[in-house]
């Protein structure tokens, strides 16, 4: 601000002082400076307004130009807008997929650690064994379900049959936990498991597939050549990501163990936290027991992985994040291709404006004047182009999310907010040469110039 | 920044541009040496030369000029073309730097001046008339006669747009583009342009060059007038009789001033009695301002 500082000391003197003017004059006119500072903020304000004036007038005189200029700029806040969008509303999308499994429970799986760390560690299993001291000796954990899983059922209905269907073993609490309810019949309880009982739950895809409907409650499938009493039919879930939820059965674990004796040392569950609050306190609390239980000392690996859901949902969140910036990023570079357009046409301008610089110089105009009028003039031009971009972008992506098969995308407003921030800095970085360019212009060569 | 102390005992500027400090008038326009001893010529030069390269040729535009210019002089600058008059007047406008000698204006040596304090001066103390009137097209009269107070501080832009329109006679066509307006409109709005600021010299480089002899004889009126309310003028012109309604006739041929001569009795002696009106010149402004708001 120092030479508008000086151009306030200067306010009502003559252009042309005394060389030698007085050192208190000056430190006079330096205290007055306060009482002036408004009158000056207001001058600047009213400056840099005339300049945006003159710069809607040059870019409205220059229509179509003008449109083509910021075309580039244009397409680039419209595809980073979009693509923000999409990545945005599909992560959303994601993250409540996730949440709607609840985040409560955790999926405990056995899992051999990278093979170097895993030297000298036995055999990997997880077995009810395991599951049941969970179940007993971990006081943040509340309801617990083994999860025996084959996605390789045969099932056998009168002459229909389907192959790899996803079976589930899983005890009566899987329904709560995962939210699986049935709406027609029942879902097999606690006495089904102690004896385990023959009885199935049946997926609505599932029943599709065989050619029948909820009058098959009370009928015999077979699964694997083992006969099962259908008991209930599953509450349609639909899909979640590409996986149809409805395509499946589940039979009491006891029984899957059975069918399948393979499974018996690899056994997953499901362990349900007691409260919200309690979800990190749960896991270590299991990590702990399976930990004593199979013997592992301090610094040797976990031989099997607590997958929280909770944590599910946040790396969900990262990855859209990264994924949105790391797409928004590339797309980014397409503004440099815009604001090099800009650069083209005002460096363009500016000679064709010659005369006029030329003019304004010589009734008073500075060099820093002419370099703001025309650094003002890119970067109004860029931000109109960052606002139509905007709105495309939005409308775009408003028009997608219509599409029945669509997920609703949203345009986050820290997005918009930075397009537009990036279509004015654009402005300002590719608008400084053609404005430099035009501030030197000597006014001689202005006014001769034809 | 002032190399030479000869005249800073006071300040010319405020002087010139002040009502209260407005010297007595002088009762005669009078000539180079002739000048009242205390006066500073608004315009001095001194053995001044101005070369322009061109690849490795020089062009000797200027070759060792010496005159000065007094205030409310009404000058006329005439030669051959090439003979170096634009050059001189893009000098006296501080659009231009001397390659050697000295250029006074008010008394001040400007060639030490930075950039943005000779903008200023073009700003202020300069109003500049081109041959080809230079407005912005899509701008009206008015806001084009703004355009100078634009760059400086001043209050009541407007209002002083309007009276300096006023004062040449387009107060109507305010709102006017340039391209609804005939040329010697254009011209009269490019004065007001010059006039607005209250500068102390008038430049016009051959500001009738473009326009037929009746509108020529029109905007010489106007000179005319704002010459008899005190205005310091001097004119690019290559009519004799255009230079004849001038006080004083400075002649140059390739680059020296081959005559410099005054001219007692102009032809349409507009100023007899103009230092009675330049009396009265800023409070006529004043009246001009409540007349055009
Ligand atoms: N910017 C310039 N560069 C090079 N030569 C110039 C320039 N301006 C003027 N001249 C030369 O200086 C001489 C005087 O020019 P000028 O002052 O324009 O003459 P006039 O206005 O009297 O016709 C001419 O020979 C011209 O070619
Ligand atoms: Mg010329």
């Amino acid at each position: 601000m120092a030479p508008d500082a000086h151009a306030l000391l200067s306010v009502g003197a003559s252009a042309i002082e005394q060389s030698d003017a007085s050192r208190s004059g000056r430190l006079r006119r330096l205290l007055t400076l306060p009482a002036k500072l408004p009158r000056w903020s207001w001058s600047v304000a009213a400056r840099n307004g005339q300049n945006v004036v003159t710069a809607f007038v040059q870019i409205w005189a220059n229509k179509g130009r003008s449109i083509l200029t910021t075309l580039g700029i244009i397409i680039a806040v419209t595809s980073i807008i979009t693509v923000v969008s999409f990545v945005e509303g599909f992560g959303n999308y994601m993250t409540n997929m996730v949440r709607g499994y609840g985040t409560q429970f955790m999926i405990i799986h056995p899992q051999r650690p990278p093979s170097r760390q895993s030297v000298g560690l036995r055999r990997v299993t997880l077995n009810m064994a395991d599951v049941n001291a969970v179940h007993a000796d971990c006081p943040s954990v509340n309801r617990i379900s083994p999860f025996i899983y084959t996605g390789d059922g045969e099932i056998v209905y009168g002459v229909e049959k389907i192959d790899k269907v996803p079976v589930r073993g899983v005890s009566e609490h899987y329904q709560t936990i995962r939210q699986f309810f049935v709406d027609a019949g029942r879902f097999f309880g606690p006495v089904d498991v102690a004896t385990a009982a023959h009885v199935i739950v049946i997926g609505r895809s599932v029943l599709k597939a065989l050619q029948t409907d909820d009058s098959l409650i009370g009928e015999h499938v077979y699964i694997d050549g083992t006969r099962f009493l259908v008991i209930g039919v599953l509450q349609s879930k639909g899909s979640n990501m590409g996986e149809d939820q409805d395509e499946t059965v589940m039979i009491p674990y006891t029984t899957a163990l059975r069918l399948y004796p393979d499974l018996k040392d690899r056994v997953r569950f499901l362990a349900e936290a007691t409260d919200e609050g309690h979800i990190e306190q749960a896991d270590a609390e299991i990590t702990r027991v399976l930990r004593q239980r199979h013997d592992l000392l301090p610094g040797q690996p976990n031989d099997f992985i607590v997958q929280r859901q909770d944590q599910m949902v946040k790396e969900f969140e990262t990855i859209k994040t990264v994924a949105g910036s790391i797409l928004g990023g590339i797309v980014s570079i397409s503004l440099l291709v815009g604001g090099i357009g800009i650069m083209n046409v005002m460096l363009v301008s500016v000679t064709e404006r010659t005369r006029e610089i030329g003019l304004r110089k010589s009734v008073g105009g500075r060099r820093r004047d002419i370099l703001m009028q025309f650094l003002t003039e890119a970067i109004v031009l860029c931000s109109l182009g960052g606002v139509v971009g905007v709105a495309l972008g939005i409308g775009i992506s408003r028009i997608a999310s219509l599409h029945p098969d669509m997920v609703p995308l949203e345009t986050p407003a820290w997005c918009v907010a930075l397009a537009l921030v990036f279509s004015a800095g654009t402005g300002m970085i590719f608008g400084i040469i053609p404005a430099f360019k035009a501030a030197v212009i000597h006014p001689i060569d202005a006014i001769r110039h034809e | 920044m002032m190399t030479s102390g000869q005249h800073n005992s006071a300040n010319p500027t405020r002087d010139a541009a002040s009502p209260a400090s407005t010297p007595p008038p002088r009762s005669e326009p009078v000539g180079l040496g002739r000048q009242d001893a205390h006066a500073v010529p608004v315009i001095e030069l001194i053995d001044l030369h101005k070369n322009y390269r061109i690849g490795t040729e020089i062009v000797r535009a200027l070759r060792g000029v010496t005159l000065s210019i007094a205030e409310n002089e009404y000058v006329a600058i005439m030669g051959p073309s090439g003979s170096g008059k634009s050059t001189m007047m893009n000098i006296f406008g501080c659009l231009d730097v001397p390659t050697s000698g000295e250029f006074r204006l008010s008394g001040k040596d400007v060639s030490k001046l930075s950039q943005s304090r000779l903008a200023r001066i073009r700003g202020c103390q300069i109003g500049f008339v081109f041959q080809s009137f230079e407005l912005l097209p899509r701008t009206t009269a008015l806001k084009n006669v703004q355009l100078p107070l634009m760059y400086t501080q001043a209050t009541k832009k407007r209002a002083r747009a309007m009276a300096a329109l006023d004062r040449v006679g387009l107060a109507d066509r305010a709102k006017h583009h340039p391209n609804q307006l005939s040329g010697g409109q254009k011209q009269r709005v490019a004065i007001a342009r010059a006039l607005v600021q209250e500068p102390d010299i008038i430049l016009a480089d051959e500001p009738t060059g473009n326009l037929d002899s009746k509108t020529g004889e029109e905007i010489m009126a106007i000179f005319d007038s704002v010459y008899s309310e005190g205005q310091t003028i001097i004119m690019v012109t290559h009519e004799e009789s255009i230079a004849a309604r001038c006080r004083r006739v400075i002649r140059l041929r390739d680059g020296y001033v081959e005559s410099d001569t005054w001219n007692d009795r102009p032809s349409k002696p507009s100023s007899e009695t103009a230092h009675d009106k330049r009396e009265a010149r800023l409070p006529n402004d004043s009246h001009r301002l409540a007349a055009a708001s």
